[in-house]
This record gives structure tokens, sequence and C-alpha cells, in this order.
């Protein structure tokens, strides 16, 4: 089995234009949920959201926007930060052996919402021609291998909240089977959209907004959460094995060491501690780690009544008494739950507390559920020693469970 | 009167195209307009100049093809594309 070493990171999130500016705004606790500055934002209950403030569009030609969905938008621009950072130059013959492993839940969701009020409220004679290829799900995917000349396989996941950490997971396992060298892998999301906002209302998930503080509405783990922010962003690893990255002198971020996937067979919303522990312990296996050497966790942490329970419990099944020992932060509270792109972001947050050593707080939680009495680094940003393994955790509707383990490189 | 004037400056406004990228003789593919962007393009035409797309598509390779075809359409069915603005 190959190893599988991280040699570029990018991300466009809330909190920032870049992965070094998503890891530092976590730490000082900064904020990204806020009103959204949108005229039929009155139609809903509440207003917050987490989206992305930094300029996207104007960073893409008139003629190049044409066929790219905000979604493909951001997928892009995090991508090209990944692929910068690793030196890489897929139009070269790496292009042939590298893969796209990208994740989204809804894809285009902003082409799709305007095609059908122009169609169906407007009674526009049809909408705009490139409106399939901008909404379908793979197009983030196609628009990466375009962009890049990535010639290899290319796949596509949507998995809800955990599309891009099986993206990630399933490109891991390319590598190490030796299917290819070099994957792009990651997700974005951008369904900030009336229509989708008022669905996920009505599914009675959103956090009830904070009349004083709407910033901290989203509260993970604490005795008076109500739900998450909806939040919208994209993420991307390059992925490389790890005597390539070796022999062409790249600078190696980290290593990915395990993944598991599991499905809870048991409701699609409700989680299950069986499925979520099963996805654990499998990447605690491939990892060929102890449950005692994972040193840090970031949560799939919603902030729901019942999934922050239900995940406290699977890491109590699977930790054992370590699982007090552990940190772990549920870093949704500050930049949303970014759904299919949500795994792809909390890794390179996961990735960036390797490189710091420094674990995000769990913000806003004030008032501990006695259900949930772990430790969530509640009290803000804390600088541990000598870490060296972390843990991410996302769990999708549809009972899909994904995990993945990664560790300081050592060659 | 012709619609090429008023097809440049569309071309130069919703593609982002310079004024000296589209000379009538200009190939489409050669600036970056591939055929769906040229499909949204006539999309745009009509829409903007309440115009109708009739019969067969025919195919459309140049600036100059856009602006022949336009010419047809607006004799056919008596629409004035109004003002332009100025050539580029």
């Amino acid at each position: 089995m190959r190893r599988v070493v991280v040699t570029g990171v990018g991300a466009l999130t809330p909190m920032g234009g870049d992965a070094a500016s998503l890891v530092e705004a976590l730490n000082r606790g900064f904020s990204g949920v806020r009103p959204l500055d949108t005229p039929w934002i009155q139609s809903l209950a509440s207003p917050l959201a987490a989206p992305v403030t930094v300029p996207v569009e104007t960073r893409f030609p008139k003629l190049r926007r044409l066929m790219l969905d905000r979604v493909a938008q951001l997928s892009l621009l995090a991508t090209q930060e990944a692929i910068t950072q690793s030196g890489l130059d897929f139009k070269s013959d790496a292009g042939l052996d590298c893969g796209i492993f990208w994740g989204t839940g809804m894809g285009g969701a902003t082409t799709l919402e305007h095609a059908y009020i122009e169609s169906l409220l407007n009674h526009a004679a049809r909408p705009r021609p490139s409106t399939i290829v901008m909404f379908m799900t793979n197009s983030s995917t196609g628009q990466i291998g375009i962009e890049h000349k990535i010639r290899g396989p290319s796949f596509t996941y949507s998995s809800a909240c955990s599309s891009s950490a099986v993206a990630i997971g399933e490109a891991f396992t390319a590598i190490r089977s030796e299917r290819i060298r070099y994957a792009v892998a990651g997700g974005g999301e951008a369904l900030l959209t009336q229509g989708v906002m008022k669905a996920w209302e009505s599914l009675q998930t959103l956090a009830r907004p904070d009349p004083e503080h709407p910033e901290t509405s989203c509260r993970p783990f604490d005795k008076h959460r109500s739900g998450f922010i909806l939040g919208e962003g994209a993420a991307a690893l390059v992925l490389e094995e790890e005597a390539s990255a070796r022999a062409r002198g790249a600078n190696i971020l980290a290593e990915l060491v395990g993944y598991g996937n599991s499905t809870d067979a048991g409701h699609i919303t409700q989680p299950d501690v069986g499925g979520q522990s099963r996805a654990m312990r499998q990447a605690l296996t491939q990892a060929g780690l102890q449950p005692g050497q994972i040193q840090h966790i970031n949560a799939h942490g919603t902030g729901t009544m019942v999934g922050d329970v239900i995940e406290t419990q699977a890491i109590k099944s699977v930790f054992g008494d370590w699982a007090r020992q552990i940190p772990i932060s549920a870093t949704k509270a500050l930049h949303g739950h970014l759904m299919g792109a949500t795994g792809a972001v909390e890794m390179v947050v996961a990735l960036g507390v390797l490189r710091t050593r420094i674990v995000p707080p769990t913000a806003h939680l004030l008032h501990p559920d006695p259900e949930c009495d772990l430790d969530y680094v509640p009290e803000g940003a804390r600088e541990i020693p000598a870490l060296d393994v972390v843990m991410s955790n996302s769990f999708g509707f549809g009972g899909n469970n994904a995990v993945l383990i990664a560790r300081r490189y050592q060659p | 009167m012709s619609s090429l004037p008023v097809i440049q400056k569309m071309l130069v406004e919703e593609f982002g195209l310079t004024p000296e990228q589209v000379h009538p003789e200009s190939r489409l593919e050669e600036l970056g307009v591939d055929s769906l962007a040229t499909v949204e393009f006539m999309f745009m035409l009509e829409d903007k100049f309440k115009l109708k797309m009739m019969g067969e598509p025919v195919p459309i390779k140049t600036v100059g093809d856009i602006a022949r075809e336009v010419d047809i359409m607006v004799a056919q069915q008596g629409v004035t594309l109004g003002d332009g603005g100025s050539p580029p």
C-alpha cells in the first residue's frame, strides 16, 4: 500500500478567502454568521446564514462565468489555491495520473432555482440554454478538470453533509491502492437561495436567531442549542503518493492515514451511534492506530438536539475512557454548516490544527448539556504541545458516515 | 440598417470581449465563444429585442454570421433594434 500525503490545501469560506484565514479566524472566535443582505430574506423566519463575503464572481472573465454556477466558482477558487500550493502542474503528464474527487449536496442550486422562477413564475419562453450544465451535480468536477487539464478518473459524491469527506476518503483510497498518483479532492456548496433555505427551515433544523448576538446562534453541545446555520463555500486538498511528493521535493503538509465509511441503515435523518462508531473504528483500523492515539477530533457537531448527543455517545463507545481526554471542536458554530463542502472544510481545519498545534474552540458553548459531557474546548483556542494525530467526523442525512484521520508526516 | 454594431456592443458588454476582437470576420470559437455560448447569445438577443428565432438553426461561425441572421429576423418580423450605441 502506498502512503498518501497532502501537498496542497485551499478553502473559500465564510471565514475568509483562503485556508490560512479560515484557521486563523476560527482560533480567534470570529463568526461568519450574519443576516443575509437580500430582499427575499424577509420571507424566512430567520435571516441568518454564513455566506462567503470575499469577491467571487468578479474573479472570472465574463465569458468563463457564463457556464459557472456559484458553486463551481467557489470550487474552482479553492482548487486553484490547493494546486498552487502543491506546486504541481497537471497540464503536464501528471494530469493523466490525477483524479478528481468532488463532493456537493445540491450542485448548482442558484441556477436551478433561477430556471424554475423564470419558467414557472415569470413564464419565460425557456430557461437559459446552459441551465443543465450549470446545475448538474458534476458540473464543478468537470470544470475543475477543464481548468487544470486533469485527465484521470473523476467522481462526484453526493451524500449530503458527508459528501466532501467521502470524496477525500475515496481519493485517499485510490492513491493508496495504486490506482492513481495524484488527486484533487474536496467539495463545494452554494445553496443560500430562497427556495432551499425555506426547505431547510421547514425541516426544523435551523438555529433560532439570538436576538442580541445573532452571530452566536449556533451552539453545538450547549444545553440551549437549536440547530445549525446554513453556510456556503468550498475546500480542496491535493493528495499525492508519498514517494512522488518526496522525489519532487514537495512541501508535505500531513499524511492521510485512515478513512472509515458506514451506512446507518436506520432512518433518513436520525443519526445512529452504531453507524458513526463503525466509521470511526474503520478509520482507526486502517490507520493502524489505537483509540488512545487520537489527540483531537473535529466533530460533525451541527448543534441539533439529537445529533450532538448521538455523536457524543458514539465517541464514547469508540474511545472509552480516553474520550474525555480528547479535545473536540465543533467549528460549525463559527463557519456554519457548509453541507456538501463541510467535510472538506473541516478537514482543512483539522490539518491546520496539525500545523499550528492549536485546537479551535467550540464557540458559544456557555451552558453545557449534561448529555454532552466531553471536552469540547469551550473556553477558546487551546495550544496542545506534541499534537500529531487528528480525526474529522462527517455524518450525512441518508445515514452516511465518513471519518478521516491525518497525522504529522514523518518520513 | 445592419444589426452589426448592436451585436458587437453586446458581445463586448455581455462576454467581456474587447472592441478590437469583435470584427465581422472574427471566428467565434477563436474568441472563446463556443456553440453553447453562441446559443446563449442568440437567446439574449431574442429577449432583449423581442425577436423570435424561426425555422432551422443556421451555421453561425463568425460575428458577421450573427449579424446576418439577426438582420433576416429583423426584416421578417418588423422589429427595431433600437439604439445599439456607437460601433466599437
